[in-house]
């Protein structure tokens, strides 16, 4: 009995060491590291000396793609080489991503540099989960940046990330469909987008608008431009931002858009002048306009490369052409989308993840992964008319808005976002009345918001 | 006195020192993927936290507002608004559909593959198939399938004459029995393999002695064949429960996070995931997860007491 018991104790020291040994490798970064800097810098003779100093840090983003993945490595390669005392460690989350950063930090391993999309950057602002970019970098830096992008992630007088790129929301039509119904320009105002959708549904046969079923994001534009205030909920209370009159009024007209536009123009076996991209058999609203099934889109900057690389023979200039998304009876108003590279304020490198940041995010950077990446649009100003900037990217930052919203609806951005959509679709959809789903919305904002 | 000598000598120790080694790994992943993930969410439960910072003590609100989810929905409450409710109600209606169906068609696919024809083989391979694709892949492949253009609307429509084609994904009334139908396409095989083994366990002898008496092959099947399989159903029924009730990979993928039209295919295990990581209320998500433990657990545990034991 009592060499059982020694036994069991001799295979438990030994599991244990096994396990220990398996903890203490992974606590050790400096052997991966040397072996590391080794194989990269083979001719170098004093490696050691170097990567005693040397500090890494860990920078983690999601991809658009291949190419932006071997932009950011070759940028990193040169930054390192500028900085030969600091390496960076690049992973790339394609899922999930800000899930996965949370989880990170409720296990104590999140990155040192990551990107924070603005709807999911009140959670990580008010947790204390970023380190004050405005504690690291000079004003002059900061004011090269487009002001409005900056709004949304400043708190207490601090600002907590800047913005790595950003997209609007412009409107996208199918030229060729246009001269067919016999248009000559874009539509200017709400009302006209949905008169134009008519007549090109009517003259081609073809659906003349795409939107989302849901989709609040989409709909906020029509009713600022409407002279509603922009949506923020903060508190309970704030769910009356559904009873101003103005918000019912606009709610309903979006909502009825695909209603009367798509289920009440079947029943009469007419052409829908309004559909969904799946009621036309593509997956988005690029997708919808680059087959060419539908003549008009809002969407946004993320759509040109889309199409570019999708559909190339569906040619900007010729087959289509974008202009500023429809005003209101107050003005013009379009969507602002944007993603900003924060620093973890558990950082234990907060200088060297600045140094970093501020590489990427300043003008050289900018220029390599954002201008001539043609995928989105540089968040610094002065870019507007560089050679490298792609036409089409050009035009969407000629136009002259009244107002920015960039995409933020207060702490609970997500779920609302989410929710707001659903119930949306569900008037869309008709099953619910209009005046039902904005109940439910209050609702939502209520339940969110309370406790 | 011990020496290390004596002590691997004898035979019996050496045995004891292989076992435990070799069953260790198994052990240790389970301790710490298993039950410390367990125990770590039962205290979760009580907690209010946000990943970031600390954990907050709040007894037992998160249960509070899961139950007050459940009785929300019970009043009526539209899907937003009592989402637990909405994925529990779904996930019993799937489960009702899926483990009755599947059990049943699992064990007449092994009925037939256990049948001396040509090309048994073939078709033991073919049922099996849907067992080894990954359920997400399955998934995407029969939305396409689903689609309002797709096949299964062009089958059916050759098949029934005036069928109207239905948006499957889309629509509210479709989408549950179409991740059901999924479901029991990928999984039936899986089980069907279980079936066959333990037909292939029961004795000859017994078959024979019914021929003898005059038992028909469909008599043979239901007097011997499926009293036999008794422990295997039991057993495949319990697994599939389990599976059914804690589905999560196809209505994430055929319904979307939000569960897709109207909350259609909105389940536990989606509303447990966007609890924890897009309402950042991990303690809310675990308190839910204890909550499809003790269903999970109750029903197998009820079923296995009144079916399970009977045999011999």
């Amino acid at each position: 009995m009592k060499k059982v018991l020694v036994g069991g104790l001799l295979i438990f020291a030994l599991l244990f060491a096994v396990v220990a040994s398996g903890c203490i490798g992974g606590q050790t970064q400096t052997p991966t590291g040397e072996t590391k800097t080794e194989t990269q810098v083979k001719t170098e003779t004093k490696v050691e000396t170097q990567v005693q100093e040397k500090v890494f840090i860990r920078f983690a983003g999601w991809s658009a793609g291949e190419t932006e993945m071997k932009n950011y490595e070759r940028m990193i390669k040169e930054f390192e080489q500028k900085n030969p005392t600091i390496g960076v460690k690049y992973e790339v989350i394609t899922q999930m991503f800000h899930e996965n950063i949370l989880a990170s930090f409720g296990a104590g391993v999140a990155p040192d540099v990551f990107y924070v999309d603005s709807s999911w950057a009140p959670i990580f602002i008010d947790k204390g989960a970023l380190y004050p970019i405005s504690d690291l970098a000079d004003q002059s830096f900061i004011d090269k940046f487009y002001p409005f992008l900056l709004e949304p992630f400043k708190k207490n007088g601090k600002l907590y990330g800047l913005p790595k790129d950003w997209s609007m929301l412009a409107l996208f039509y199918n030229k060729k469909l246009f001269e067919q119904a016999g248009l000559t320009k874009p539509p200017e105002t709400w009302e006209e987008l949905e008169e134009y959708a008519k007549i090109i549904a009517d003259k081609t046969g073809k659906p003349g608008l795409a939107i989302y079923l849901g989709g609040f994001n989409r709909y906020v534009p029509v009713a600022v431009s409407n002279g509603a205030p922009k949506p923020w909920f903060e508190k309970p209370e704030d769910a009356s931002w559904f009873d101003n009159p103005v918000v019912k009024e606009t709610l309903a007209w979006y909502i009825n858009l695909y209603k009367k536009g798509k289920i009440e123009r079947e029943q009469q076996g007419l052409t829908p002048y309004v559909v969904a991209p799946g009621d036309v058999g593509a997956g988005w609203l690029g997708d919808a306009f680059g087959q060419q099934q539908v003549a008009m889109v809002i969407s946004g900057n993320w759509m040109i490369p889309f199409l570019a690389d999708q559909f190339p023979d569906f040619k900007y200039g010729e087959d289509w052409d974008i202009a500023p998304v429809p005003a209101g009876k107050s003005g013009r108003v379009t969507m602002a989308y944007t993603v900003i590279l924060g620093i973890n304020a558990k950082s234990e490198h907060p200088q060297e993840a600045w140094k970093f940041v501020e590489f990427l995010l300043g003008p050289e950077g900018q220029k390599e992964l954002v201008v001539k990446a043609g995928q989105t649009l540089p968040s610094m100003k002065g870019f507007e008319n560089d050679p490298d900037m792609w036409p089409q990217h050009r035009k969407t930052l000629s136009f002259k808005y009244d107002d920015m919203i960039v995409f933020l609806w207060g702490p609970k951005s997500g779920p609302l976002e989410g929710k707001f959509s659903d119930a949306m679709a569900a008037a869309m959809r008709g099953e619910m009345t209009i005046d039902e789903a904005i109940e439910v919305m209050k609702q939502v904002v209520q339940e969110e918001l309370s406790s | 006195m011990f020496s290390s000598f004596s002590f691997y000598e004898k035979a019996r120790n050496k045995e004891i020192v292989a076992g435990l080694s070799l069953i260790s790994i198994a052990v240790i992943l389970n301790i710490v993927f298993g039950y410390f993930a367990m125990m770590f969410a039962l205290y979760l439960s009580f907690f209010k936290w946000d990943y970031i910072g600390e954990m907050q003590f709040v007894g037992l609100k998160n249960f509070e507002i899961v139950i007050r989810d459940l009785i929300r929905g019970l009043h009526g409450a539209p899907y937003l608004l009592s989402p637990f409710y909405t994925g529990l109600k779904n996930i019993l209606i799937y489960t009702a559909i899926v483990v009755p169906v599947q059990t049943f068609l699992a064990i007449v696919l092994a009925a037939f593959a256990n049948q001396k024809i040509k090309g048994q083989q073939f078709f033991k391979v073919s049922y099996f198939l849907p067992a080894t694709t990954s359920s997400v892949i399955v998934a995407l492949i029969f939305i396409w399938l689903f689609m309002k253009n797709g096949f299964i609307n062009f089958a059916l429509a050759h098949i029934i004459p005036g069928f109207q084609p239905i948006d499957w994904i889309n629509s509210r009334e479709y989408l549950l029995l179409a991740i059901a139908i999924v479901a029991i396409w990928g999984t039936s095989g899986h089980f069907m393999v279980s079936f066959l083994a333990a037909m292939q366990a029961i004795p000859k002898e017994i078959y024979e002695a019914a021929m003898l008496d005059g038992a028909g092959p469909i008599r043979r099947f239901f007097f011997i064949t499926i009293p036999m399989l008794r422990p295997m159903i039991v057993y495949v029924v319990v697994m599939g429960l389990i599976g059914a009730l804690q589905m999560f990979d196809l209505a994430w993928v055929m319904a979307g996070a939000n569960g897709g039209p109207g909350g259609a295919g909105y389940t536990v295990a989606l509303d447990i995931y966007n609890e924890a990581f897009t309402r950042i209320r991990p303690g809310v998500a675990a308190a839910k997860s204890w909550f499809l433990f003790a269903i999970i657990f109750t029903t197998t545990y009820l079923f296995q007491k009144k079916y399970g034991r009977a045999m011999r």
